[in-house]
């Protein structure tokens, strides 16, 4: 592969719309499952218990214990200092540098996976995390008391991480490639971007402690966390087991703004999707008029995405609220406030579908650059430290047939599984069981309504 | 027992819903679908029937005459297309990463298999501008 010194976006071949045949078969498919799932219905709730059967001790300190978790830390560090330097001092050209693809691809892409098939894999790579305890030891060692921090306000809830995600999409899909001028985010702003997220996240962790600001407010924690309760491994109270997978999903939801992480996670990546179809027309035309009103061409296209990128996510909010609202219609209701955040783990399933459906072609292509060029010449300035600088991305690894498939399917699991989660819940908030399988028609629009979305969205796609 | 028949039923008539939209929609698909072929026939001047005239994208100025000409292959045949431009240029073909300069005034015809399905850029450097997007349809 020749080395091409000029700069591109992450994404050389873009999938195609899925066919119509195909769209009008993964809707058929999730109607069908949607009313067979209301004919089958269970009437006790089953992933509502807290069962949970620990490993044999020696697992638990393998996996848990000081060395591998120091180990770990160190990793993260590293990475996250590499990632910094590559950013500063590397090629400013995107592709070419290792800043841009970890960030954004591996790790962005990475986690939410690894986290429903392993657990919270995050936690122990969490850089800031591994700084922040490694501050407080030393505190510890030097003051000989515990450090004091601030009472978190319960009330705020994880809104710090809902508006950190918004942001840190922001800057990858408005700030960055604004409206074809520049092709994607650059890389040193990417490095400026971790500093300043670093200060501020130390600065919390600081305040409020390092374990409760992971649980509340660092974007990456409670995003990768989110993931990580669908699945089946955790640990707990220092010991490493196995539970039943969708289990822990609604107790990860109770914290208050819960909702709002997943909703602004569906809303962003909706937008990445509509803006690459469904929305590109009327985005444009903002766009020209806010040109016409005087704007610059850069300014007026990062003001229009940001206008699309809230009402995106204001109208999955709006949608998810009718359906509580509806739901509150039902006799024997919880009260509208319990009703909002009871529900929102029911989402997460959608939103890792979505996620899939959006990004699988990007992640297996751009995977094949972090571990070819981008590990052995990460800063794009020709080295080549492990002899892989040459070798690039193998863009016939995956058919068009193969993208397709994986990502009507990720949609109807993802809607399955959502509605899996919805129905259980309702049996345990509604002791009438023909009370709560009423409440769950409104549950079953709304997730309808995400699923049919996303299928239409893949169907008009850069069509 | 009666609750049991109206939920299956319910999904009896669901499935028959299914089915009608799943008629309906790909119905709807296959007309679509011979409009659109028709219309990039006679547009794009398409790769297929007896080697017609290869489609030429004209380069004034940095910028693709008539905006970005959009070529549609079906993957398995030849990518063939012509670029004129007015002033030296490189072209790169993103995906399939191939590069030919293009001498100022001059056509230069680009052939390759077309064996990478999806949707490309073909660019020009050193000026950055999109010239033309390929789709390579399965």
């Amino acid at each position: 592969m020749t080395l091409l010194p000029y700069a591109h976006a992450l994404v050389a071949r873009q999938d195609l719309p899925i066919p119509a045949w195909l769209f009008a078969w993964g809707a058929s498919i999730v109607l069908i499952a949607s009313f067979f799932a209301l004919s089958v219905a269970w009437r006790e709730p089953r992933f509502e218990d807290d069962r949970w059967r620990p490993y044999g001790a020696r697992v638990s300190r393998a996996l848990l214990g000081a060395p591998l978790q120091v180990l770990c830390g160190a990793i993260g560090v590293f990475l996250l200092g590499l990632t910094v330097y590559a950013g500063l001092k590397g090629t400013t050209a995107p592709d070419r540098n290792f800043a841009i693809t970890f960030v954004f691809v591996t790790a962005w892409l990475g986690f939410p996976v690894l986290s429903v098939l392993l657990g919270d894999v995050f936690r122990p790579f969490n850089p800031w995390r591994a700084i922040g305890r490694a501050a407080g030891g030393v505190f510890r060692a030097a003051a000989g008391q515990e450090p004091r921090h601030l009472p978190y306000p319960e009330r705020l809830g994880r809104w710090p991480a809902a508006a950190g995600l918004v942001a840190f999409v922001w800057l990858e899909i408005v700030y960055g490639p604004s409206g074809g001028i520049a092709v994607a985010l650059s890389p040193d702003d990417a490095a400026v971007a971790t500093l300043v997220y670093s200060v501020y996240t130390l600065a919390m962790m600081g305040l409020f402690g390092v374990e409760r600001w992971c649980e509340r407010g660092e974007v990456f924690s409670v995003y990768f966390g989110m993931f990580g309760s669908l699945g089946a491994f955790a640990a707990r109270e220092g010991r490493f087991g196995m539970r039943k997978p969708l289990s822990a999903a609604g107790r990860w939801a109770v914290v208050p703004a819960s909702a709002a992480v997943v909703i602004a996670s569906l809303g962003t990546t909706v937008f990445d999707g509509a803006q690459e179809g469904g929305l590109e027309g009327p985005m444009e035309s903002v766009g020209e008029w806010l040109v016409d009103v005087g704007l610059s061409q850069i300014a007026a296209a990062r003001i229009a995405d940001t206008a699309f990128i809230l009402l995106c996510i204001g109208a999955i909010a709006l949608v998810y609220e009718l359906g509580v609202r509806g739901m509150a219609s039902v006799r024997g209701a919880p009260p509208l406030n319990r009703l909002r955040s009871a529900f929102a783990h029911t989402l997460i399933p959608i939103a890792l579908a979505y996620l899939v459906a959006h990004y699988f072609s990007l992640f297996v292509f751009q995977e094949q650059a972090q571990f070819t060029y981008l590990l052995s010449d990460p800063l794009g300035d020709g080295a080549d430290l492990f002899g892989t600088a040459g070798s690039g991305i193998d863009f016939r690894l995956l058919s068009a047939n193969t993208i397709w498939y994986v990502q009507v399917a990720a949609l109807v699991v993802g809607h399955v599984t959502g509605l899996v989660l919805a129905h259980d819940r309702a049996t345990a908030l509604w002791g009438d069981y023909r009370q709560a399988a009423r409440s769950q028609y409104w549950m079953l629009a709304v997730m309808v309504a995400f699923t049919c979305l996303g299928l239409y969205l893949l169907s008009v796609a850069n069509s | 027992m009666d609750s049991k028949i109206g939920r299956v039923a319910l999904g009896i008539v669901a499935v028959a819903a299914a089915v009608v939209l799943l008629v309906v929609l790909s119905s709807s698909d296959d007309d679509s679908g011979k409009g659109s072929d028709a219309g990039a026939g006679s547009a794009g001047a398409a790769s297929k029937p007896a080697k017609p005239a290869t489609p030429t994208i004209v380069v004034r100025g940095g910028k693709p005459v008539g905006g970005v000409k959009e070529l549609d292959f079906e993957a398995g045949d030849t990518v063939r297309f012509a670029v004129r431009s007015d002033a030296s240029e490189e072209l790169h073909v993103h995906g399939y990463d191939i590069e030919r300069e293009l001498p100022a005034g001059r056509k230069v015809v680009v052939q390759f298999p077309a064996d990478i399905e999806g949707i490309f850029e073909a660019e020009l450097h050193p000026s950055d501008t999109q010239i033309a997007e390929l789709r390579i349809e399965p």
